[in-house]
């Protein structure tokens, strides 16, 4: 998935159903991309906690990549990185799922 | 002199900080007490808060001895090092025993006296100690393991733990044998730090300590700068000990950065005057950055850290670079800006690092948040590498202070009550940080802590005026956003934070905006206005002196 511009209540729920199909069809692995995210806000966020909660309910992996410092240090005020994989782009994050790292 | 001469009501803004030792230490009891050390810029005041904690734990309760030790750089041989942290620990004990302070003053007291005083005070405990010391003395080793240990013993011995308080921690890791520097020598630290009844609570020259292998599992205790009503505070209990009168500029006050060592140097200098006014007090700090103790202060750091000449005009000379660039440096710019190879570049960066000039992060480098020191590197490369003469110094100085009181650039937005609007002044503080020069970090740090602020005045102020007002004021070395809304009072009065809105917090994440807006800005307020509600938010901006963003394709 690559999110663009602000994650609100908006973004982030178009986030919340795309990864809820990717889960209905019974994928495992996902891969969020934040390179074109600007802003993100405490709604938004809340949202990605749901998101987290349904991919970790589904046993699935989650990674991040291309985050920006501050949109990480969001993630960890909110207690939500431990439970994803944060990767400096998306080929590592591939290499990860894939078993290659 | 293990009391502080300031007395506990001239001690501003940190009792916070003291509070929180003072319970940590007393857990000695329990044996559940941690090691500490804290950490903080040179001159914030981590010798005061360790003076007051030991006054506090002399004076104010029975069950935990304290002992201050204040590392000495011409005690730094194995033997002399242990005589006298053996020797202060006993009189310091036996002094909290007795309750006799006289005891804490004996200074240059011999092995033998202390043995006598010992016996005198039926402290069996403490003969045993120099007696065994005394056996060990022809290895300075072991001597120095015992005096070390000494406190430990002591608690197994009579049942009372003790908190080591130690100042100046980082020349431990000069100590020597003889002259020949051996590293194991600190880490003897290691064994009386694991004990749980002797809690140590150290502090030093954090970049210094960061190196030492025994510090490494210490927990960290940050000791900030002195906020802005501590600052008031101790301003007129400095004016008041000089029984003057006067106002320190504010925005001198700002420059000084919540620093009580530049403060006390600054308003004692002034106060020479009789009632300084505004224009003394700068007069003042241009001196004091230019020949004063600060720049003394800073000097010796300096040359300590390079004592030979040559060297010490690069590492200036690398110094000011790095000051006037707003982006951090690499190592390899440098050493190609310099033509030096990576290995000197890399030698003479670390020394800036451990001298506390500079911070580095992944091998970048940038210049400390402290805006004396800036003036005082400025100052020093102009004198040394320049040679520009005292009047030049001090017209520069004058011209670039004076300068900032005027430059505050404002801008005001009317916002709707309309779907993200927040956006609307996110994206301007974007612009106007492009326009006047800004640290694109702090910026970007800033419109997250807004936008939280612009969306709480939206949601508590829906179907009242319907309006948001919001306003930007940018100065000198900081960005200060309120916003403005005819929301329901959502402040308590006594503690002037917002009230927490229990039932939305339930709702998964929310809740989170007033933590994260304390998380990116520097100082947040929560106003009751004639309109309604108002936070302001304050951001510090990192800026270079007045030198923008290097031009990397003409110059290297």
């Amino acid at each position: 998935m690559m999110p663009k511009g602000y994650i609100n209540n908006i973004g982030a729920e178009r986030l919340e159903l795309t990864s809820e199909e990717f889960i209905g069809r019974g994928s495992k692995k996902l891969i969020v991309n934040f390179t074109d995210v600007q802003f993100i806000n405490t709604i938004g966020l809340s949202i990605f906690l749901s998101i987290v909660q349904n991919m970790l309910e589904s046993n699935s992996q989650l990674c991040f990549t291309n985050m920006k410092r501050d949109h990480r240090e969001m993630f960890e005020m909110a207690g939500l990185i431990k439970h994803v994989k944060v990767f400096k782009d998306e080929r590592d994050a591939f290499n990860y799922l894939n078993g290659r790292s | 002199m293990p009391f502080s001469s300031l007395p506990k009501k001239d001690f501003f803004g940190r009792q916070v900080e003291l509070a929180s030792l003072y319970k940590r230490v007393l857990q000695a009891d329990s044996g559940q007490a941690q090691n500490i050390v804290l950490s903080g810029h040179r001159g914030i005041g981590k010798t005061e808060l360790l003076k007051h904690l030991f006054g506090q734990l002399f004076l104010n309760q029975e069950r935990i001895v304290p002992f201050l030790y204040t590392a000495n750089p011409a005690l730094l041989s194995a033997k002399t090092f242990s005589k006298s942290y053996l020797s202060q620990f006993i009189c310091q004990r036996l002094a909290f025993e007795k309750k006799d302070q006289s005891l804490l003053y004996r200074d240059g007291i011999t092995i033998d006296g202390l043995a006598t005083l010992a016996e005198e005070l039926g402290a069996v405990w403490a003969k045993e100690i120099l007696d065994q010391y005394e056996q060990c003395s022809g290895d300075p080793i072991d001597a120095l393991r015992i005096a070390l240990l000494a406190p430990h013993r002591s608690a197994l011995s009579t049942g009372m733990p003790v908190a080591v308080l130690i100042d100046d921690f980082h020349l431990v890791k000069d100590l020597h044998l003889d002259g020949v520097p051996d590293h194991r020598l600190a880490s003897l630290f290691q064994e009386p730090m694991s004990h749980r009844k002797t809690p140590h609570v150290i502090t030093g020259y954090m970049a210094e300590l960061q190196e030492m292998s025994v510090v490494s599992g210490l927990e960290r205790m940050p000791v900030p700068p002195l906020g802005s009503e501590a600052v008031s505070s101790l301003v007129l209990a400095l004016l008041s000990v000089h029984e003057a009168e006067g106002n320190v500029p504010p925005l001198l006050l700002r420059h000084l950065g919540g620093n009580p060592y530049y403060l006390g140097r600054i308003i004692t200098r002034a106060c020479v005057k009789n009632n300084p006014d505004e224009k003394d007090f700068w007069h003042t700090y241009i001196q004091e950055i230019m020949e004063g103790t600060l720049a003394l202060s800073w000097l010796t750091v300096l040359k300590g850290y390079f004592p030979d000449l040559g060297q010490r005009r690069t590492a200036l000379a690398i110094l000011s670079k790095i000051y006037y660039t707003i982006e951090a440096l690499s190592g390899q710019r440098i050493a190609k800006a310099f033509s030096l190879t990576d290995g000197q570049v890399y030698a003479i960066l670390h020394s800036l690092y451990l001298a506390g000039f500079i911070r580095g992060e992944y091998g970048s480098f940038r210049a400390m948040d402290d805006r004396v020191l800036r003036d005082i590197v400025d100052a020093l490369s102009m004198r040394e590498l320049q040679a520009k003469p005292p009047h030049d110094l001090e017209k520069h100085f004058l011209e670039a202070l004076i300068a900032q009181k005027g430059q505050v650039v404002r801008f005001e937005m009317t916002l709707p009550m309309a779907r993200e609007a927040e956006l609307i002044v996110a994206q301007s503080l974007e612009q106007i940080g492009k326009n006047l020069n800004l640290n694109q970090d702090s910026v970007g740090q800033l419109q997250i802590a807004v936008i939280e602020a612009c969306i709480n005045a939206i949601e508590h102020g829906r179907g009242m005026d319907d309006k948001v007002y919001v306003s930007v004021a940018v100065d000198e070395d900081q960005m200060e956003v309120s916003v403005e809304s005819a929301g329901q009072e959502f402040i308590i009065q006594e503690t002037g934070e917002p009230y927490r809105d229990h039932e939305a917090e339930k709702k998964a994440g929310r809740g989170w905006g007033i933590k994260l807006i304390k998380r990116f800005v520097d100082h947040v307020k929560f106003e009751k206005t004639a309109y309604g509600t108002k936070i302001v938010l304050v951001k510090k901006i990192e800026r270079s002196a007045g030198i923008h963003k290097e031009d990397t394709a003409n110059r290297e």
